[in-house]
Protein backbone atom coordinates (compact mmCIF):
# COMPACT_ATOMS: atom_id res chain seq x y z
CA UNK A 1 0.00 0.00 0.00
CA UNK A 2 1.45 3.34 -1.10
CA UNK A 3 0.52 6.58 0.64
CA UNK A 4 -1.05 8.12 -2.47
CA UNK A 5 -3.44 6.69 -5.05
CA UNK A 6 -5.40 8.26 -7.87
CA UNK A 7 -8.49 6.25 -6.90
CA UNK A 8 -9.26 4.47 -3.63
CA UNK A 9 -12.15 2.00 -3.66
CA UNK A 10 -13.63 1.07 -0.30
CA UNK A 11 -15.16 -2.41 -0.32
CA UNK A 12 -13.87 -5.66 -1.82
CA UNK A 13 -17.09 -7.18 -3.08
CA UNK A 14 -18.22 -7.67 -6.65
CA UNK A 15 -18.93 -3.93 -7.05
CA UNK A 16 -15.58 -2.71 -5.71
CA UNK A 17 -13.57 -5.28 -7.66
CA UNK A 18 -15.43 -4.82 -10.94
CA UNK A 19 -15.09 -1.03 -10.69
CA UNK A 20 -11.34 -1.42 -10.05
CA UNK A 21 -11.05 -3.69 -13.09
CA UNK A 22 -12.98 -1.40 -15.42
CA UNK A 23 -11.06 1.67 -14.26
CA UNK A 24 -7.72 -0.06 -14.81
CA UNK A 25 -8.86 -1.26 -18.21
CA UNK A 26 -9.56 2.37 -19.15
CA UNK A 27 -6.12 3.49 -18.05
CA UNK A 28 -6.77 4.64 -14.50
CA UNK A 29 -4.50 2.00 -12.99
CA UNK A 30 -3.30 3.82 -9.88
CA UNK A 31 -6.08 2.26 -7.86
CA UNK A 32 -6.29 0.80 -4.35
CA UNK A 33 -9.10 -1.46 -3.16
CA UNK A 34 -9.52 -1.50 0.64
CA UNK A 35 -11.43 -4.38 2.17
CA UNK A 36 -12.28 -4.72 5.87
CA UNK A 37 -11.92 -8.51 5.83
CA UNK A 38 -11.27 -10.65 2.75
CA UNK A 39 -12.66 -10.25 -0.78
CA UNK A 40 -16.34 -11.35 -0.93
CA UNK A 41 -16.60 -11.39 2.89
CA UNK A 42 -19.63 -9.09 2.83
CA UNK A 43 -22.86 -9.34 0.89
CA UNK A 44 -21.24 -10.73 -2.30
CA UNK A 45 -20.08 -13.95 -0.69
CA UNK A 46 -23.43 -14.39 1.05
CA UNK A 47 -25.70 -13.71 -1.89
CA UNK A 48 -27.82 -16.10 -3.93
CA UNK A 49 -25.81 -15.05 -7.01
CA UNK A 50 -28.79 -15.22 -9.33
CA UNK A 51 -28.53 -13.56 -12.72
CA UNK A 52 -31.92 -12.40 -13.89
CA UNK A 53 -32.81 -10.40 -16.98
CA UNK A 54 -36.55 -10.49 -16.40
CA UNK A 55 -37.02 -7.00 -15.00
CA UNK A 56 -39.92 -4.62 -15.18
CA UNK A 57 -38.07 -1.39 -15.96
CA UNK A 58 -36.02 -0.62 -19.07
CA UNK A 59 -33.11 0.53 -16.95
CA UNK A 60 -32.82 -2.63 -14.86
CA UNK A 61 -33.44 -4.91 -17.82
CA UNK A 62 -30.71 -3.10 -19.79
CA UNK A 63 -28.23 -3.33 -16.90
CA UNK A 64 -29.03 -7.01 -16.45
CA UNK A 65 -28.89 -7.95 -20.15
CA UNK A 66 -25.57 -6.25 -20.74
CA UNK A 67 -24.17 -7.67 -17.49
CA UNK A 68 -25.29 -11.17 -18.47
CA UNK A 69 -23.39 -10.87 -21.74
CA UNK A 70 -20.26 -10.16 -19.70
CA UNK A 71 -20.94 -12.99 -17.24
CA UNK A 72 -21.20 -15.32 -20.24
CA UNK A 73 -17.55 -14.63 -21.05
CA UNK A 74 -16.23 -13.39 -17.72
CA UNK A 75 -13.22 -15.75 -17.66
CA UNK A 76 -12.00 -14.53 -21.04
CA UNK A 77 -13.02 -10.95 -20.27
CA UNK A 78 -10.89 -10.82 -17.13
CA UNK A 79 -8.23 -13.40 -18.01
CA UNK A 80 -9.24 -15.76 -15.21
CA UNK A 81 -7.90 -19.31 -15.44
CA UNK A 82 -10.74 -20.96 -13.51
CA UNK A 83 -14.46 -21.24 -14.18
CA UNK A 84 -16.77 -18.53 -12.82
CA UNK A 85 -19.48 -21.18 -12.54
CA UNK A 86 -22.09 -19.59 -14.76
CA UNK A 87 -25.06 -21.91 -15.14
CA UNK A 88 -27.84 -20.66 -17.37
CA UNK A 89 -30.72 -22.87 -16.33
CA UNK A 90 -33.24 -20.06 -16.70
CA UNK A 91 -35.48 -18.23 -14.26
CA UNK A 92 -39.06 -19.31 -13.84
CA UNK A 93 -41.03 -16.46 -12.29
CA UNK A 94 -44.36 -17.85 -11.16
CA UNK A 95 -47.45 -15.66 -10.73
CA UNK A 96 -49.84 -16.27 -7.85
CA UNK A 97 -52.08 -13.20 -8.14
CA UNK A 98 -54.00 -11.50 -10.95
CA UNK A 99 -52.09 -8.28 -10.29
CA UNK A 100 -48.76 -10.05 -10.57
CA UNK A 101 -49.81 -11.87 -13.74
CA UNK A 102 -50.94 -8.59 -15.34
CA UNK A 103 -47.64 -6.97 -14.34
CA UNK A 104 -45.72 -9.85 -15.89
CA UNK A 105 -47.38 -9.17 -19.25
CA UNK A 106 -46.21 -5.55 -19.08
CA UNK A 107 -42.74 -6.65 -17.97
CA UNK A 108 -42.47 -8.95 -20.99
CA UNK A 109 -42.98 -5.97 -23.30
CA UNK A 110 -40.26 -4.04 -21.47
CA UNK A 111 -37.94 -7.04 -21.63
CA UNK A 112 -38.56 -7.63 -25.33
CA UNK A 113 -37.78 -3.96 -26.05
CA UNK A 114 -34.23 -4.48 -24.76
CA UNK A 115 -33.70 -7.93 -26.24
CA UNK A 116 -34.50 -10.31 -23.37
CA UNK A 117 -35.62 -13.66 -24.72
CA UNK A 118 -38.40 -14.17 -22.18
CA UNK A 119 -41.88 -15.57 -22.66
CA UNK A 120 -45.02 -16.45 -20.73
CA UNK A 121 -46.03 -20.04 -20.09
CA UNK A 122 -49.30 -21.55 -18.86
CA UNK A 123 -49.58 -24.21 -16.16
CA UNK A 124 -48.77 -27.03 -18.60
CA UNK A 125 -45.77 -25.05 -19.76
CA UNK A 126 -44.61 -24.67 -16.16
CA UNK A 127 -44.87 -28.45 -15.72
CA UNK A 128 -42.76 -28.94 -18.83
CA UNK A 129 -39.99 -26.78 -17.36
CA UNK A 130 -40.20 -28.15 -13.80
CA UNK A 131 -42.20 -31.41 -13.87
CA UNK A 132 -42.41 -31.84 -10.08
CA UNK A 133 -43.70 -28.34 -9.28
CA UNK A 134 -47.06 -27.87 -7.57
CA UNK A 135 -48.97 -25.42 -9.76
CA UNK A 136 -51.86 -25.01 -7.30
CA UNK A 137 -52.79 -21.34 -7.03
CA UNK A 138 -50.58 -20.32 -9.94
CA UNK A 139 -51.90 -18.38 -12.91
CA UNK A 140 -48.87 -18.80 -15.12
CA UNK A 141 -45.21 -17.97 -15.24
CA UNK A 142 -42.55 -16.16 -17.19
CA UNK A 143 -39.41 -17.91 -18.31
CA UNK A 144 -36.08 -16.78 -19.70
CA UNK A 145 -33.64 -19.57 -20.52
CA UNK A 146 -30.62 -17.25 -20.47
CA UNK A 147 -31.08 -16.32 -16.81
CA UNK A 148 -29.16 -18.33 -14.27
CA UNK A 149 -26.55 -18.02 -11.58
CA UNK A 150 -22.79 -17.84 -11.21
CA UNK A 151 -20.23 -18.36 -8.49
CA UNK A 152 -19.98 -15.05 -6.60
CA UNK A 153 -16.53 -15.89 -5.21
CA UNK A 154 -14.96 -16.76 -8.53
CA UNK A 155 -16.61 -13.82 -10.31
CA UNK A 156 -15.22 -11.38 -7.73
CA UNK A 157 -11.77 -12.96 -7.84
CA UNK A 158 -11.81 -12.92 -11.63
CA UNK A 159 -12.27 -9.14 -11.52
CA UNK A 160 -9.80 -8.71 -8.65
CA UNK A 161 -7.03 -10.77 -10.24
CA UNK A 162 -7.58 -9.07 -13.58
CA UNK A 163 -7.36 -5.67 -11.90
CA UNK A 164 -4.20 -6.65 -10.01
CA UNK A 165 -2.52 -7.75 -13.22
CA UNK A 166 -3.10 -4.24 -14.56
CA UNK A 167 -1.50 -2.71 -11.47
CA UNK A 168 -4.34 -2.30 -9.00
CA UNK A 169 -3.43 -2.82 -5.32
CA UNK A 170 -5.77 -4.68 -2.98
CA UNK A 171 -5.40 -4.27 0.76
CA UNK A 172 -7.45 -6.72 2.80
CA UNK A 173 -8.08 -6.75 6.56
CA UNK A 174 -7.91 -2.97 6.55
CA UNK A 175 -10.62 -0.82 8.09
CA UNK A 176 -11.51 2.67 6.88
CA UNK A 177 -11.91 4.93 9.89
CA UNK A 178 -12.40 8.33 8.27
CA UNK A 179 -11.81 10.60 5.31
CA UNK A 180 -9.95 13.82 4.70
CA UNK A 181 -11.77 16.62 2.86
CA UNK A 182 -10.04 19.79 1.63
CA UNK A 183 -11.83 22.71 -0.02
CA UNK A 184 -14.92 20.64 -0.65
CA UNK A 185 -12.99 17.82 -2.30
CA UNK A 186 -12.05 14.40 -0.97
CA UNK A 187 -8.33 14.30 -0.28
CA UNK A 188 -7.50 11.30 1.88
CA UNK A 189 -8.69 8.03 3.37
CA UNK A 190 -7.81 7.21 6.98
CA UNK A 191 -7.37 3.50 7.57
CA UNK A 192 -6.25 1.13 10.28
CA UNK A 193 -2.95 0.92 8.37
CA UNK A 194 -2.39 4.65 7.99
CA UNK A 195 -3.60 7.53 5.86
CA UNK A 196 -3.77 7.28 2.07
CA UNK A 197 -4.14 10.36 -0.10
CA UNK A 198 -6.54 10.07 -3.01
CA UNK A 199 -8.07 12.09 -5.84
CA UNK A 200 -11.20 9.99 -5.98
CA UNK A 201 -12.81 7.69 -3.42
CA UNK A 202 -15.46 5.17 -4.40
CA UNK A 203 -17.71 3.86 -1.68
CA UNK A 204 -18.75 0.27 -2.50
CA UNK A 205 -19.61 -0.85 1.01
CA UNK A 206 -23.16 -2.14 0.46
CA UNK A 207 -25.12 -2.04 3.70
CA UNK A 208 -22.45 0.16 5.29
CA UNK A 209 -22.54 2.74 2.48
CA UNK A 210 -24.63 5.26 4.42
CA UNK A 211 -22.28 5.10 7.42
CA UNK A 212 -19.26 5.57 5.14
CA UNK A 213 -20.88 8.49 3.33
CA UNK A 214 -21.81 10.09 6.65
CA UNK A 215 -18.08 10.37 7.40
CA UNK A 216 -17.85 13.01 4.65
CA UNK A 217 -21.18 14.58 5.61
CA UNK A 218 -23.18 12.95 2.82
CA UNK A 219 -26.60 11.54 3.57
CA UNK A 220 -27.57 8.39 1.69
CA UNK A 221 -30.97 6.74 2.10
CA UNK A 222 -29.47 3.24 2.17
CA UNK A 223 -30.27 0.81 4.96
CA UNK A 224 -29.02 -2.71 5.70
CA UNK A 225 -31.59 -5.49 5.81
CA UNK A 226 -30.89 -9.09 6.74
CA UNK A 227 -31.79 -11.81 4.26
CA UNK A 228 -31.22 -15.48 4.97
CA UNK A 229 -30.37 -18.40 2.73
CA UNK A 230 -30.04 -22.13 3.22
CA UNK A 231 -28.46 -24.93 1.25
CA UNK A 232 -29.31 -28.63 1.27
CA UNK A 233 -27.39 -31.83 0.77
CA UNK A 234 -26.62 -32.57 -2.89
CA UNK A 235 -28.95 -34.86 -4.81
CA UNK A 236 -29.17 -35.94 -8.43
CA UNK A 237 -30.17 -33.19 -10.85
CA UNK A 238 -33.90 -32.58 -10.69
CA UNK A 239 -34.44 -28.90 -11.55
CA UNK A 240 -32.89 -26.61 -14.17
CA UNK A 241 -34.20 -23.11 -13.53
CA UNK A 242 -34.31 -20.82 -10.57
CA UNK A 243 -37.93 -20.90 -9.42
CA UNK A 244 -39.00 -17.60 -7.96
CA UNK A 245 -42.16 -16.02 -6.63
CA UNK A 246 -42.41 -12.30 -6.01
CA UNK A 247 -45.75 -12.70 -4.25
CA UNK A 248 -44.58 -15.42 -1.87
CA UNK A 249 -41.09 -13.94 -1.58
CA UNK A 250 -38.93 -16.95 -2.32
CA UNK A 251 -36.36 -18.23 -4.77
CA UNK A 252 -35.03 -21.77 -5.20
CA UNK A 253 -32.37 -23.19 -7.45
CA UNK A 254 -30.35 -26.37 -7.74
CA UNK A 255 -26.64 -25.82 -8.17
CA UNK A 256 -24.62 -27.86 -10.70
CA UNK A 257 -23.20 -29.74 -7.68
CA UNK A 258 -26.73 -30.89 -6.82
CA UNK A 259 -27.41 -29.03 -3.60
CA UNK A 260 -30.53 -26.89 -3.51
CA UNK A 261 -30.06 -23.28 -2.46
CA UNK A 262 -33.02 -21.17 -1.43
CA UNK A 263 -33.89 -17.90 0.23
CA UNK A 264 -36.95 -15.95 1.29
CA UNK A 265 -37.66 -12.29 1.88
CA UNK A 266 -39.20 -11.24 5.16
CA UNK A 267 -41.24 -8.02 4.82
CA UNK A 268 -41.05 -7.49 8.60
CA UNK A 269 -37.23 -7.63 8.77
CA UNK A 270 -36.01 -4.58 10.71
CA UNK A 271 -33.16 -2.29 9.61
CA UNK A 272 -29.96 -3.59 11.19
CA UNK A 273 -26.51 -4.97 10.55
CA UNK A 274 -27.59 -8.26 12.15
CA UNK A 275 -26.73 -11.12 9.80
CA UNK A 276 -27.13 -14.01 12.22
CA UNK A 277 -29.19 -17.07 11.38
CA UNK A 278 -32.57 -17.64 12.97
CA UNK A 279 -34.58 -20.84 13.45
CA UNK A 280 -37.74 -18.99 12.50
CA UNK A 281 -36.31 -18.49 9.05
CA UNK A 282 -35.39 -22.15 8.73
CA UNK A 283 -38.87 -23.28 9.65
CA UNK A 284 -40.69 -20.74 7.52
CA UNK A 285 -38.48 -21.22 4.47
CA UNK A 286 -38.83 -24.98 4.60
CA UNK A 287 -42.60 -24.71 4.84
CA UNK A 288 -42.98 -22.04 2.17
CA UNK A 289 -40.77 -23.62 -0.47
CA UNK A 290 -42.13 -27.15 -0.08
CA UNK A 291 -45.64 -25.81 -0.77
CA UNK A 292 -44.50 -25.10 -4.30
CA UNK A 293 -41.79 -27.75 -4.62
CA UNK A 294 -42.95 -30.70 -2.49
CA UNK A 295 -40.20 -32.96 -3.81
CA UNK A 296 -37.70 -31.05 -1.68
CA UNK A 297 -39.53 -32.13 1.48
CA UNK A 298 -37.13 -35.02 2.04
CA UNK A 299 -33.94 -32.97 1.64
CA UNK A 300 -31.76 -32.29 4.63
CA UNK A 301 -30.42 -28.80 5.22
CA UNK A 302 -26.66 -28.67 5.63
CA UNK A 303 -26.04 -24.97 6.11
CA UNK A 304 -27.84 -21.69 6.67
CA UNK A 305 -26.52 -18.15 6.72
CA UNK A 306 -27.52 -14.51 6.60
CA UNK A 307 -26.30 -11.48 4.68
CA UNK A 308 -27.19 -7.86 4.17
CA UNK A 309 -29.18 -6.30 1.37
CA UNK A 310 -28.33 -2.61 0.88
CA UNK A 311 -31.85 -1.28 0.52
CA UNK A 312 -32.67 2.02 -1.19
CA UNK A 313 -36.11 3.68 -1.12
CA UNK A 314 -36.95 2.73 -4.72
CA UNK A 315 -35.07 -0.59 -4.56
CA UNK A 316 -32.54 0.52 -7.14
CA UNK A 317 -28.87 1.43 -7.05
CA UNK A 318 -27.60 4.84 -6.05
CA UNK A 319 -24.51 6.24 -7.78
CA UNK A 320 -23.91 9.57 -6.18
CA UNK A 321 -21.12 12.08 -5.71
CA UNK A 322 -21.10 13.74 -2.27
CA UNK A 323 -22.09 17.43 -2.48
CA UNK A 324 -19.62 18.59 0.18
CA UNK A 325 -16.80 16.22 -0.77
CA UNK A 326 -16.47 16.15 -4.54
CA UNK A 327 -14.69 13.08 -5.75
CA UNK A 328 -16.37 10.90 -3.12
CA UNK A 329 -18.70 8.64 -5.07
CA UNK A 330 -21.02 6.09 -3.51
CA UNK A 331 -22.16 3.06 -5.49
CA UNK A 332 -24.63 1.14 -3.36
CA UNK A 333 -28.28 0.54 -2.60
CA UNK A 334 -28.60 -2.36 -5.02
CA UNK A 335 -31.38 -3.80 -2.84
CA UNK A 336 -30.61 -7.45 -3.44
CA UNK A 337 -29.75 -7.36 -7.13
CA UNK A 338 -26.23 -5.93 -7.12
CA UNK A 339 -24.35 -9.04 -8.14
CA UNK A 340 -26.25 -9.52 -11.38
CA UNK A 341 -25.85 -5.91 -12.56
CA UNK A 342 -22.30 -5.35 -11.29
CA UNK A 343 -20.48 -5.81 -14.64
CA UNK A 344 -22.50 -3.14 -16.44
CA UNK A 345 -22.68 -0.79 -13.45
CA UNK A 346 -18.89 -0.87 -13.15
CA UNK A 347 -18.57 0.03 -16.83
CA UNK A 348 -21.02 2.91 -16.39
CA UNK A 349 -19.02 4.34 -13.49
CA UNK A 350 -15.63 3.76 -15.11
CA UNK A 351 -16.79 5.46 -18.30
CA UNK A 352 -17.97 8.40 -16.22
CA UNK A 353 -14.66 8.65 -14.35
CA UNK A 354 -12.56 8.45 -17.50
CA UNK A 355 -14.63 10.94 -19.45
CA UNK A 356 -15.98 8.39 -21.90
CA UNK A 357 -19.46 8.29 -23.34
CA UNK A 358 -21.99 5.78 -22.16
CA UNK A 359 -25.41 4.84 -23.54
CA UNK A 360 -26.85 5.08 -20.01
CA UNK A 361 -27.18 8.36 -18.13
CA UNK A 362 -25.36 8.05 -14.81
CA UNK A 363 -27.21 11.09 -13.43
CA UNK A 364 -30.41 9.06 -13.25
CA UNK A 365 -28.85 7.07 -10.41
CA UNK A 366 -28.06 10.06 -8.18
CA UNK A 367 -29.94 10.72 -4.93
CA UNK A 368 -31.53 13.78 -6.55
CA UNK A 369 -34.18 11.44 -7.85
CA UNK A 370 -35.71 11.23 -4.38
CA UNK A 371 -36.27 15.00 -4.44
CA UNK A 372 -37.35 15.43 -8.03
CA UNK A 373 -39.53 12.33 -7.90
CA UNK A 374 -37.80 10.76 -10.92
CA UNK A 375 -37.66 7.46 -9.09
CA UNK A 376 -36.33 4.34 -10.74
CA UNK A 377 -39.44 2.34 -10.00
CA UNK A 378 -38.98 -1.37 -10.34
CA UNK A 379 -42.08 -3.55 -10.04
CA UNK A 380 -40.22 -6.86 -9.81
CA UNK A 381 -38.09 -7.04 -6.67
CA UNK A 382 -38.28 -9.87 -4.12
CA UNK B 1 -19.03 -60.30 12.63
CA UNK B 2 -20.69 -59.36 15.89
CA UNK B 3 -19.19 -58.75 19.31
CA UNK B 4 -20.44 -61.64 21.42
CA UNK B 5 -18.82 -60.92 24.78
CA UNK B 6 -18.05 -57.50 26.18
CA UNK B 7 -16.61 -56.61 29.62
CA UNK B 8 -19.19 -53.89 30.26
CA UNK B 9 -22.13 -54.30 27.89
CA UNK B 10 -24.73 -57.03 27.85
CA UNK B 11 -26.31 -57.73 24.49
CA UNK B 12 -30.02 -58.39 24.55
CA UNK B 13 -30.35 -58.85 20.84
CA UNK B 14 -33.85 -60.33 20.72
CA UNK B 15 -35.30 -62.58 18.03
CA UNK B 16 -33.77 -62.54 14.59
CA UNK B 17 -35.64 -60.76 11.81
CA UNK B 18 -34.97 -60.45 8.07
CA UNK B 19 -34.73 -57.52 5.66
CA UNK B 20 -33.61 -57.11 2.05
CA UNK B 21 -30.24 -55.93 0.82
CA UNK B 22 -30.19 -55.45 -2.96
CA UNK B 23 -33.19 -57.83 -3.12
CA UNK B 24 -31.34 -60.55 -1.14
CA UNK B 25 -32.79 -61.58 2.21
CA UNK B 26 -30.44 -60.80 5.11
CA UNK B 27 -30.78 -61.76 8.79
CA UNK B 28 -30.49 -59.14 11.52
CA UNK B 29 -31.35 -58.43 15.12
CA UNK B 30 -33.98 -55.70 15.60
CA UNK B 31 -31.70 -53.91 18.07
CA UNK B 32 -29.04 -53.30 15.41
CA UNK B 33 -28.51 -50.51 12.95
CA UNK B 34 -28.75 -51.35 9.25
CA UNK B 35 -24.99 -50.82 8.94
CA UNK B 36 -24.26 -53.24 11.81
CA UNK B 37 -26.52 -55.89 10.29
CA UNK B 38 -24.90 -55.49 6.87
CA UNK B 39 -21.47 -55.64 8.46
CA UNK B 40 -22.39 -58.88 10.21
CA UNK B 41 -23.63 -60.22 6.88
CA UNK B 42 -20.23 -59.48 5.32
CA UNK B 43 -21.25 -56.38 3.36
CA UNK B 44 -18.41 -53.85 3.47
CA UNK B 45 -19.23 -51.62 0.49
CA UNK B 46 -22.30 -49.54 1.29
CA UNK B 47 -22.30 -47.03 -1.55
CA UNK B 48 -20.21 -45.05 -4.00
CA UNK B 49 -18.67 -41.60 -3.96
CA UNK B 50 -20.82 -39.12 -5.91
CA UNK B 51 -18.27 -37.89 -8.47
CA UNK B 52 -15.70 -40.64 -9.06
CA UNK B 53 -17.89 -43.59 -8.04
CA UNK B 54 -15.31 -45.07 -5.70
CA UNK B 55 -16.52 -47.61 -3.12
CA UNK B 56 -17.61 -46.19 0.24
CA UNK B 57 -18.00 -48.09 3.49
CA UNK B 58 -18.70 -47.46 7.16
CA UNK B 59 -16.67 -44.51 8.38
CA UNK B 60 -17.90 -42.19 11.12
CA UNK B 61 -20.71 -44.46 12.40
CA UNK B 62 -22.48 -41.49 14.03
CA UNK B 63 -24.48 -40.12 11.09
CA UNK B 64 -22.16 -37.27 10.19
CA UNK B 65 -19.91 -38.18 7.32
CA UNK B 66 -22.18 -39.14 4.39
CA UNK B 67 -20.12 -42.28 3.72
CA UNK B 68 -22.91 -44.79 4.41
CA UNK B 69 -25.72 -43.21 2.32
CA UNK B 70 -28.03 -45.94 1.07
CA UNK B 71 -31.52 -46.18 -0.37
CA UNK B 72 -33.98 -47.43 2.22
CA UNK B 73 -37.51 -48.23 1.01
CA UNK B 74 -36.91 -45.92 -1.96
CA UNK B 75 -35.64 -42.95 0.09
CA UNK B 76 -32.10 -41.96 -0.91
CA UNK B 77 -29.33 -40.57 1.32
CA UNK B 78 -30.32 -42.63 4.37
CA UNK B 79 -27.63 -42.75 7.05
CA UNK B 80 -27.73 -46.45 7.70
CA UNK B 81 -25.11 -46.26 10.45
CA UNK B 82 -27.65 -44.60 12.75
CA UNK B 83 -30.83 -46.15 11.39
CA UNK B 84 -32.34 -49.18 13.14
CA UNK B 85 -33.15 -52.18 11.01
CA UNK B 86 -36.84 -53.15 10.74
CA UNK B 87 -38.38 -56.35 9.42
CA UNK B 88 -38.89 -56.41 5.66
CA UNK B 89 -37.27 -53.07 4.78
CA UNK B 90 -35.57 -52.87 1.39
CA UNK B 91 -32.03 -51.53 1.53
CA UNK B 92 -30.20 -50.82 -1.71
CA UNK B 93 -26.75 -49.65 -2.64
CA UNK B 94 -26.78 -46.02 -3.77
CA UNK B 95 -24.77 -45.28 -6.91
CA UNK B 96 -23.61 -41.68 -6.55
CA UNK B 97 -25.99 -38.85 -5.69
CA UNK B 98 -29.38 -39.77 -4.37
CA UNK B 99 -32.39 -39.44 -6.64
CA UNK B 100 -35.23 -37.88 -4.69
CA UNK B 101 -38.77 -39.06 -5.29
CA UNK B 102 -41.11 -36.59 -6.91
Amino acid sequence: MKNFYDVVIVGGGIIGCSVAFELAKRGRKDVLVIEREYLTSGATGRCGAGIRQQWGSVLNATLAVESTHIFENLEEYTGYDRSCGLNQGGYLLVAYTEKEWAQFQKNLQVQHSVGVDSYAVDLDGIKEIVPHINTEGMLGACFCAKDGHADPFHCTYAYARGAQRMGVDIETYTTVTGFGVENGRISAVETSKGTVKANVVINCTGGYAAQMAALVGDELPITPERHQILITEPVAHIMNPMVMSLHRHFYVQQTPHGSVIMGIGDPTEPVSHNIRSSWQYLEHNAWLVTQTLPAFRSLRVVRQWGGSYDMSPDRNPIINEAADARGFISVAGFSGHGFMVAPRTAILLANHLTGQEDSLDIQRFSVERYETGALLLEPSVV
Amino acid sequence: MRIEAHPVLNFERGEKITFFYNDKEVEAYPTETIAAALHAAGVRKLGESPELHRPRGLFCAIGNCSSCFMIVDGEPNMRVCVMKVRPGIRVEEQKGKGVIRT
